[in-house]
């Protein structure tokens, strides 16, 4: 299966296709997409420049990016894995 | 340091309401992404992993208080709350929406900054020396060079739209701070034969996919000459230069390809030319910019300082971190200090808000307004009076800014890495952080001495691995993150590439590895003698042999 993801235009955070054609940032919300809905989602997040800049498709095997790109994806879904970014750490320095 | 007269304000407010006008467009949908792009990058606008970056530049790494105070205000209200420095001494924010971008663009322009050319196809921010105008080393400050760089070089007409970024850095002694060797153009101050300022020449260095140490085109370029120089020596590249190939279009390859005689000829074609036309720099300009790097009002003072000496024995932490981060200054009783940005388990170049607000209140009380970014990804205070060291030292040291390390093998260059960068194969950040750990016993960090680790997480070498003592390259061995490890690189006036040992290591066996080297190199080295010149000495192949005694 693939979900569709983005970033989004005004501030550049990571978007995903989710239900109704929503955007949603979290991936486990985003909708696993068979090739057709996924062919068919690419058409319409590319009819939404407004909101998508630079959608595709990433492969994902129960919900996890699963592709030659997998770790890059799941650093993508989950911000930095480390340093000032971070909530659990942010302002502590 | 150098002020905006009404050209400099001119050109960048003009910039920022065409950007402002771009921005508004892009947004309400009237260019497209592909149309935008080229546009964002001349403005140092990227769109990362998880968000646009703004990379701003700090010319030739010099900032006054108020800049950097403008820098953690950036930090604070549009990012989230830290920026990072990097190896062209420039500052990124990894968090800025689009929308806010011209409000940011605006507010770097009342402090007289402002980020055109960080990035694309043109001639990026020239760096030089950390210390120049501290150190005693120079012949003359290198930096109204670096202005006349600057000026000629901003929004140049013909050299806009290069083959490839184009980076130049100027040093004005025989040691080099500025990595010189590894630029499109590596200028060195040299006395000329009528006792003027010349530029012994280097061109065609370059790191990334393929690494290349800058050769010496010319001995001694007299200074008015410069612009004439540079030009001929761009104008060769700009219609020479490849351009059908993203990975073969740096000077570099140009360079290596027709040989440095070769490209030396058509540079001299294109001098004869340029040095009689309208290129010369005029006396009264270059006295003009002269005069704003006139060295600050330095009082006379003893070389030795009694405040100084009592704090070193009265306090052992103060004492490691004067011998290990504090530098000899022209001035008696003067000093630079290092302000390491390589905290134990930190992010290399990394720096709060609150931070800068420190530090510039340093500058401004204790270094006559002046802070430097040092390429290496820290900040420096370049005419600190001993007598206040102690002084300045506190406060570093309860804000987290005190750390012993400067040039010792925890002061680490590292990228961001695929935590942040939508180029990186592997993370850089976490594995900076785990040798900054393991390593982090000051003793054994001062028994090891002056050792260089730079680590990137793609070819593109921004974390300068090539020219690492120790490089570490982080790839992509399907899917997963490996590490590739160099030995005997150097990014000075004997610059070298390093070597590559041997395969690829997993994250977590990349610092117990360099461990094992560092011990090799205390097991088998001579009398005082340096990491590198070890290297220098017996080759790799003791430290291959260390790096994968456990594996």
């Amino acid at each position: 299966m693939k979900v569709l993801t983005a970033n989004r235009l005004s501030d550049g955070r990571v978007l995903y296709w989710g239900a109704q054609g929503l955007a949603t940032e979290a991936l486990a919300e985003a909708l696993w997409l068979d090739d057709a809905e996924a062919e068919r989602a690419l058409a319409s997040a590319a009819a939404r420049p407004d909101l998508f800049v630079n959608p595709y498709l990433v492969e994902v095997n129960a919900g996890e990016p699963s592709g030659r790109d997998r770790f890059k994806e799941f650093i993508r879904s989950t911000g930095p894995t480390v340093g000032h970014s971070r909530p659990d750490i942010e302002g502590a320095a | 340091m150098y002020r905006y007269d009404e050209f400099d304000h001119a050109l960048v407010s003009e910039r920022i309401a065409e950007f402002t006008d771009q921005v508004r467009r892009r947004v309400d949908g009237r260019l497209t992404e592909d149309q935008f792009k080229p546009l964002r990058l001349m403005n140092g606008v990227y769109l990362q992993l998880h968000a646009y970056m703004l990379r701003v530049a700090v010319p030739y790494g010099t900032m006054n208080s108020a800049q950097l105070k403008k820098l953690g205000h950036i930090a604070r209200v549009y990012d989230k709350g830290y920026g990072h420095f990097t190896t062209r001494t420039n500052i990124q924010y990894n968090w800025p929406a689009l929308s806010d971008l011209p409000a940011i663009l605006t507010e770097l322009a009342e402090v007289e900054m402002h980020a055109i050319q960080t990035s694309g196809n043109c001639i990026r921010n020239v760096t030089t020396d950390v210390f120049a105008g501290a150190t005693d080393e120079e012949i003359e400050d290198p930096r109204p060079w670096c202005e006349i760089i600057r000026q000629w070089s901003t929004i140049h007409p013909e050299f806009s739209f290069l083959p490839r970024k184009f980076k130049i850095a100027v040093i004005a002694s025989e040691t080099d701070r500025a990595a010189i060797r590894t630029h499109d153009v590596g200028l060195q101050i040299v006395r000329g034969e009528n006792g003027e300022t010349a530029f012994r020449v280097f061109v065609g260095g370059g790191q990334g996919r393929l690494p290349h140490i800058a050769q010496e085109i010319a001995p001694a370029v007299p200074g008015r000459e410069l612009l004439a120089y540079l030009t001929a020596i761009l104008r060769a590249y700009n219609l020479l230069g490849r351009r059908d190939n993203i990975h073969k279009a740096r000077i570099k390859i140009l360079v290596a390809a027709l040989g440095i005689d070769a490209f030396r000829e058509e540079v001299e074609r294109q001098f004869e030319t340029l040095r009689h036309e309208d290129l010369r720099i005029p006396d009264d300009e270059l006295a003009r910019i002269q005069a704003y790097f006139a060295p600050p009002p330095f009082e006379t003072l003893p070389k030795h300082s009694g405040p100084f000496d009592r704090a070193l024995l009265a306090d052992p932490d103060f004492a490691r971190w004067s011998r290990n981060n504090v530098r000899r200054h022209r001035a008696p009783g003067y000093a630079s200090a290092i302000i390491s940005l390589k905290p134990v388990g930190g992010v290399p170049g990394d720096m709060t808000a609150d931070q800068m607000d420190v530090v510039a209140k340093l500058a401004r009380r204790f270094s006559f307004d002046e802070v430097r970014a040092a390429y290496e990804q820290n900040l420096v205070l370049p005419h600190v009076k001993l007598d206040d060291l102690p002084e300045v030292w506190r406060t570093l040291h309860a804000h987290g800014l005190a750390t012993a390390n400067a040039d010792l093998v925890t002061d680490v260059i590292a990228c961001p890495g695929l935590d942040y960068c939508s180029l990186a194969n592997a993370r850089s950040i976490p594995v900076a952080q785990a040798l900054s750990k393991r390593l982090a016993d000051l003793d054994f960090q001062e028994k090891l001495g002056p050792i260089r680790v730079n680590m990137s997480g793609c070819i593109n070498a921004c974390g300068h691995h090539h020219v690492g003592h120790i490089g570490v390259l982080g790839v992509d061995r399907k899917g997963e993150e490996f590490y590739q490890i160099t030995v005997g690189g150097s990014p000075d006036e004997q610059a070298a590439l390093g070597e590559i040992v041997g395969k690829s290591l997993p994250a977590e066996d990349v610092a117990p590895a360099i461990e094992r080297a560092l011990n090799r190199y205390l097991a088998i080295r001579h009398e005082g003698e340096r990491f590198i010149d070890t290297v220098r000495r017996t080759g790799a192949e003791p430290f291959r042999e260390a790096i994968y005694e456990a594996a």
